[in-house]
């Protein structure tokens, strides 16, 4: 019953802002509404045993309405309710028009990502994975900058037409299952599906899932999103929607097409270690700063879905770590952006340059962000990197090697970028430029701490998903092809 | 009804078939190549009573009363429908003063 | 004892980190040097914790104490508790680091009072030092590695520290990227360290590590990806060449952190794994080439640099060459022990360094300067302290740690020893260019009114300078009657390599032909520069070819820039607008441009001809029909 309280809670209160004339009183509920979430997602944290609730639902498929979670369910959860309260603060300026509205859509969003993670039943995973795509479109559409209408269109028909392969995929795992009476996962786990065909159906239900990472080459369409996308709506997409991607895909791959991954591992692998440097690489001679962060981001998720593949404990550990990681650094990174494209009303670097004398404090946050980012031990990003490159190694040195490479690369661009926006002489276009204010610092302090906390004292998250990496990590028939030297 | 039956009976099931595709393929090549809309109308008609014409036989010949009770449904239907479609020519003629097929290409809209 | 030891050993870090979050936070309210004092005193506070624990520590009986603080990182086998070695290495280290970092934070008060982001220097300061404690304090590789990036980290930010200017910015980042380049190598060593021992922790690695055998492929692998660490931390070839850029730093700044301590955490960390490295001869091997290669190479730059910083900066690189080649002979403690000495007379040097630019108004070019010997006697005298140690006379400090090593090479090979000699005399003859064209001769900067400096910063120079003179007795080697105290002390922690020891004769011959030379070297560079006043030639001036070779720096910076900067740039460039705008982006919308251009094909076909679809119609079923009668 606590499960669908969380699912229904936030859809629930933006229907009820839409009745709202009052723009101040409707940000206002959202915020509670995405609070009150935060506080029963913690609370799920210690509840034993973990809740689950299931009805039936529609007899001709077998469908039921089943919704409950394991230790990856509860981190991309915790990750998702973690964020949108600070996702809805972010709008606390005067700048957007129809805010009931707007926060009814990020509500929205939330309820259909709180039902893609807690679904327990394919066909239910696969309405709330295409429900999250309408009202990010609208955030997209309505809210976007330059340009919006054909980049919108790119994403939607780009995400969608992948996720057509997803629901072919699970159609033909329901006939699979024996009598085709469910699409249940406990179902779906235990079908020994021939090795040949696994082959084939790997890609048929990894596409969907690496167009939404996004995984070398089918990333085409997240820089202009990214660069055209309002506030609100890149922290979403950049946050948890690329989550959405790694959740699917562990969901989906590992417990049902193990054979086809191990076929496939090298393959994928190689694609989302060159996404990482070619990603890394490109970032380093953007002028926007928005496309710049997308392709970062890009490197980073690249770095994930490598470690997903290699599927070893600290693999997978790590990949689960920088999840959270990941998230609340890359909607710290994206606020910044926006509260310095606010002031200076650019997004261009080479216009930039000398905020830091009119504006000293924002540099220090984010040249903190900015480190987290490139994984400096006591950030999170360095626990989750390091568990990830020692994952890596275990596979093979030169994957680690490869992947590794992000250290330096990252180092190389971001803090490429923050000399240009920051450092350098006086700049007489910007003097006007004001410091943060007490909304940015209800932000981006949190977020901070966050980011400094869990580097200096990440165990509770190992402690909270140890129980499913377990699981996870015998997934794989042969589990570690070790080409380490030997002894 | 056993009479009329049993009348039917009377000249063998090929000679229904083949008048009834005879009358059909009239019908066809009518709709076709006639421009007049009116002419079209009459031949779908044509084609219509091919049908019929078979389901009588066929019911006939099988002891199945099924087959021409609908073709009792084909002629209310096929009366319903010229009804329809001689109202349409009829707006035809109203707006564009011509019956003829070709003027009528805005179906695509 | 023990249990005293593991209550405070966490407060010799700890101060540090108070004063960076007290200069850090409150830097808007503290006024005048108030920042530098509460800074300075954090420091002192924490030097004379790591004293004490010196003490507890000799007088407690053990080799080693370990303090557990929390568990960092514990997933699966993979268990990294938070905790800090004390033992006669770190605590050595600690010493060093507390001590001098206390005397250059003291100076530094002096040296910055007229800056306006006085706070924030003496912050970063601080966050350095506290990086540096851990760097050295880990009882482990990960919590190592935490100070060795904050250590990098710190760097970053100090030489960039007057941020106004692009090319200080540019030198910070360069630093910062070349130093993750060796931390990728170090990173990789550590995980590789893990997967072999199972454990990070430098107790439970080593007792095992006998077990190895020598020379096996995984742990040359291993001792060699930590080298590529040192390598970058340390500025040896090819990775030095952020280090003399990091001069843009103020000089307190290059003081403490790129001559000290900072670019001898590499020098540490080796030293700390002489068991792994005893283990890979070949990984030896290639330190005494690096090594050597870099101390010989580095000193010939230092031969055309004008830039007072700078001839100090290619110095810096040049001893650290002698630290890894001492490493790569198997000495570990004489490379500690002349990390010690240097982190004394070079701090000194670069201190005395700073109150001369301090005096003469902001001017680093040798050339523009001179006569300053009677305006800042105590400068002069402390530096003069400082260049007769690193140039190895006795009984200076430098003498006794450079000798340690010159004679671990003739141990090994002689013509390892000319080399090496080879290098030191080149050092002695730029350090006293240096020194002549500094003190002697006559003013030549008209403009500039030297003055010797305030006592807050002549006072440590006076205590580095004795330090500077004295070091050296730490460590008296058994031919002078002394014990080798220092290598005894360090004995416990590092596992030097057995070497058979020269004869007495022997090493007093080589002891008594260098300093021979030495003189010779000295002599000729009075002959030079003050006799004849010569001046090193103007930019502009013709030089020989090898001089001017030798003057660009072996144009190194150029081949990097022209091998690694452009063509990364230009990949850059060839990603973005070939491969992805070319390519990847046309490859998708063409699926949505082909499905539009079908659809206006197909478009045609439904032209509203309503003859035209009834004929479709029947075509269609009769196609239909045939299709159904032949199959």
């Amino acid at each position: 019953m606590i499960l669908l309280i969380i699912l229904l809670l936030p859809i629930v209160t933006g229907l009820f802002l839409l009745l709202l004339k009052n723009p101040a009183t409707a940000r206002i509920i959202a915020l509670c509404s995405s609070i009150a979430n935060l506080l029963i997602t913690l609370g799920l944290i210690s509840t034993v045993p973990s809740p689950s609730y299931s009805v039936n639902w529609n007899h001709f498929m077998g469908t039921q309405f089943s919704l409950g979670f394991d230790g990856i369910s509860l981190i991309m959860l915790l990750l998702t309710n973690l964020l949108f309260p600070f996702i809805i603060l972010s709008g606390f300026t005067r700048a957007h028009i129809k805010i009931p509205v707007l926060n009814f859509l990020i509500l929205f969003t939330q309820s259909a990502l709180i039902g893609v993670f807690l679904a327990q039943n394919a066909f239910l995973f696969y309405i709330f994975w295409e429900l999250t795509l309408i009202p990010v479109y609208f955030i997209l559409l309505l809210w976007g900058g330059e340009n919006r209408k054909a980049i919108t269109l790119k994403f939607f028909i780009y995400t969608l037409s992948g996720s057509l392969f997803l629901l072919f995929g699970i159609i033909y795992l329901f006939t699979l299952t024996p009598g085709m009476h469910t699409t249940d996962f406990s179902a779906f786990n235990q079908l020994h599906i021939p090795a040949a065909t696994q082959t084939w159906l790997f890609w048929v239900l990894f596409v969907a899932f690496a167009i939404k990472m996004p995984v070398f080459p089918f990333h085409t369409w997240q820089p202009s999103t990214y660069t055209m996308a309002s506030k609100q709506g890149v922290m979403i997409l950049a946050g948890v929607l690329t989550k959405m991607g790694i959740y699917g895909a562990l969901r989906f791959l590992f417990p049902i097409v193990p054979q086809g991954v191990l076929y496939w591992q090298n393959t994928v692998i190689t694609l989302c270690l060159i996404g990482v440097i070619y990603a890394s690489v490109i970032a380093f001679r953007q002028t926007n700063i928005k496309r710049l962060i997308a392709f970062s981001s890009m490197a980073h998720i690249s770095l994930m879905a490598a470690a997903m593949f290699i599927l070893n404990y600290y693999s997978i550990q790590g990949l689960l770590f920088q999840v959270i990681s990941h998230g609340v650094t890359i909607v710290a990174l994206f606020y910044v952006v926006h509260l310095i494209q606010e002031r200076t009303g650019t997004l261009e670097l080479p216009q930039m340059g000398g905020l830091k004398h009119v504006a000293p404090n924002l540099a220090i946050l984010l040249l903190i962000i900015v480190l987290g980012s490139i994984a400096l031990p006591l950030t999170a990003g360095f626990v989750g990197e390091f568990l990830i490159i020692a994952g890596l190694a275990k596979f093979s040195i030169w994957f680690a090697f490869l992947g590794g490479t992000t250290m330096i690369l990252g180092a190389i661009y971001m803090l490429y970028a923050y000399q240009r926006i920051m450092l350098g002489d006086n700049n007489p276009t910007l003097i006007r430029v004001k410091d943060i204010r007490t909304l940015d610092f209800f932000i981006l302090i949190p977020l901070i701490t966050l980011i400094l906390i869990l580097g200096i004292y990440p165990q509770p998250i190992f402690n909270l998903v140890e129980e499913s990496v377990k699981t996870m990590q015998n997934l794989l028939p042969v589990n570690e092809v070790v080409t380490l030297l030997t002894r | 009804m056993k009479d009329i039956s049993s009348a039917i009976q009377l000249i063998p099931l090929e000679n229904y078939v083949f008048l009834s595709v005879a009358l059909f393929s009239i019908g066809m090549m009518g709709v076709l190549f006639r421009r007049n809309t009116i002419a079209i109308l009459m031949c779908l008609e044509l084609m219509f009573n091919s049908v019929n014409l078979l389901l009588t036989a066929f019911s006939a010949y099988h002891s199945d009363p099924a087959g021409q009770v609908f073709v009792f449904f084909i002629m209310i239907v096929a009366a319903a429908e010229v009804a329809v479609g001689l109202s349409i020519i009829v707006m035809m003629k109203r707006n564009v003063d011509s019956v003829d097929i070709n003027l009528l290409n805005r179906l695509k809209w | 004892m023990v249990a005293l030891i593991s209550s405070i050993a966490w407060l010799v870090p700890a101060f540090p980190l108070l004063g960076f979050l007290i200069t850090g936070l409150a830097k808007n309210r503290l006024k005048n040097n108030q920042a530098g004092i509460i800074a300075s005193t954090l420091v002192s506070f924490s030097f004379i914790t790591a004293l004490f624990l010196f003490f507890s520590l000799r007088s407690s009986g053990q080799d080693s104490v370990t303090v557990t603080l929390f568990n960092w990182i514990s997933a699966g086998d993979l268990n990294i508790p938070f905790a800090f070695l004390i033992d006669h290495l770190s605590i050595t280290m600690m010493l060093i680091v507390t001590g001098v970092g206390a005397l250059i934070h003291i100076y530094s008060i002096g040296y910055m009072h007229d800056d306006e982001r006085v706070s924030s220097f003496f912050a970063q300061m601080n966050l350095f030092t506290f990086s540096m404690l851990l760097l050295v304090m880990g009882a482990n590789y990960l919590i190592l590695f935490i100070g060795w990036e904050g250590v990098g980290f710190c760097s970053y930010l100090l030489i960039g520290f007057w941020f106004k200017n692009p090319a200080f910015n540019y030198a910070a980042r360069k630093a910062f990227v070349m130093n993750r380049i060796g931390d990728l190598g170090f990173i990789l060593g550590i995980i590789l360290v893990f997967f072999t021992f199972k454990s990070v922790s430098f107790t439970e690695i080593f007792s095992q590590a006998g077990a190895l055998q020598a020379g096996a492929p995984m742990i040359t692998l291993i001792t060699i990806l930590l080298l590529v660490g040192a390598v970058g931390k340390s500025a040896q070839i090819p990775l030095y060449t952020w280090l003399p850029d990091a001069m843009a730093g103020p000089t307190p700044v290059s003081a403490l952190i790129h001559a000290a301590t900072m670019v001898t955490a590499g020098i540490y960390m080796i030293a700390r794994s002489s068991i792994l490295y005893n283990l890979a001869p070949i990984t030896l091997n290639i330190m005494i080439g690096l090594g050597l290669a870099t101390a010989i190479f580095a000193a010939v730059i230092g031969l055309r640099q004008n830039d007072i910083k700078k001839v100090l900066a290619y110095s810096t690189v040049s001893q650290l060459g002698y630290m890894f080649l001492a490493l790569g002979l198997g000495a570990y403690s004489s490379a500690v022990f002349h990390l010690t000495t240097h982190a004394f007379f070079k701090a000194l040097l670069f201190l005395g360094a700073g109150s001369i630019i301090h005096a003469m108004g902001g001017e680093q070019d040798i050339r523009k300067m001179g006569g300053l010997r009677k305006k800042m006697p105590i400068t002069y005298l402390t530096f003069l302290a400082a260049t007769l140690a690193i140039s190895g006379i006795p009984p200076f400090s430098g003498f006794f740690s450079k000798d340690l090593i010159l004679t671990k090479a003739f141990e090994n090979n002689p013509l390892l020893y000319i080399l090496a000699l080879g290098g030191a005399l080149i050092t002695c003859f730029y350090m006293f260019r240096l020194l002549y064209l500094v003190f002697f001769g006559s003013q030549r900067l008209s403009s500039a009114h030297p003055h010797e400096s305030p006592r807050v910063m002549t006072i440590p120079l006076i205590i580095l300078s004795v330090l500077s003179v004295f070091g050296g007795f730490l460590n008296i080697p058994e031919l002078f009657g002394g014990k080798s105290d220092l290598g005894e002390f360090l004995h416990s922690a590092i596992t030097s390599k057995v070497t058979e020891e020269l004869s007495s004769s022997t090493e007093i011959g080589l002891i008594i032909s260098s300093l021979a030379l030495l003189g010779l070297i000295i002599l000729m560079a009075y002959r030079t520069y003050v006799k004849r006043a010569v001046l090193p030639a103007a930019d502009s001036e013709s030089l020989s070819l090898f001089g001017k070779v030798v003057a660009n720096k072996f144009y190194i910076d150029e081949v990097y820039t022209l091998l690694l900067e452009k063509p990364f740039g230009f990949l850059s460039d060839f990603f973005f607008n070939t491969i992805e705008k070319a390519v990847l982006d046309p490859a998708v919308d063409g699926i949505g441009t082909a499905t539009s251009r079908l659809g206006n094909l197909v478009r045609k076909l439904q032209a509203g001809n309503m003859s035209f679809y009834l004929f479709a119609m029947v075509g269609g079923i009769l196609l239909f029909i045939i299709f159904i009668l032949i199959v």
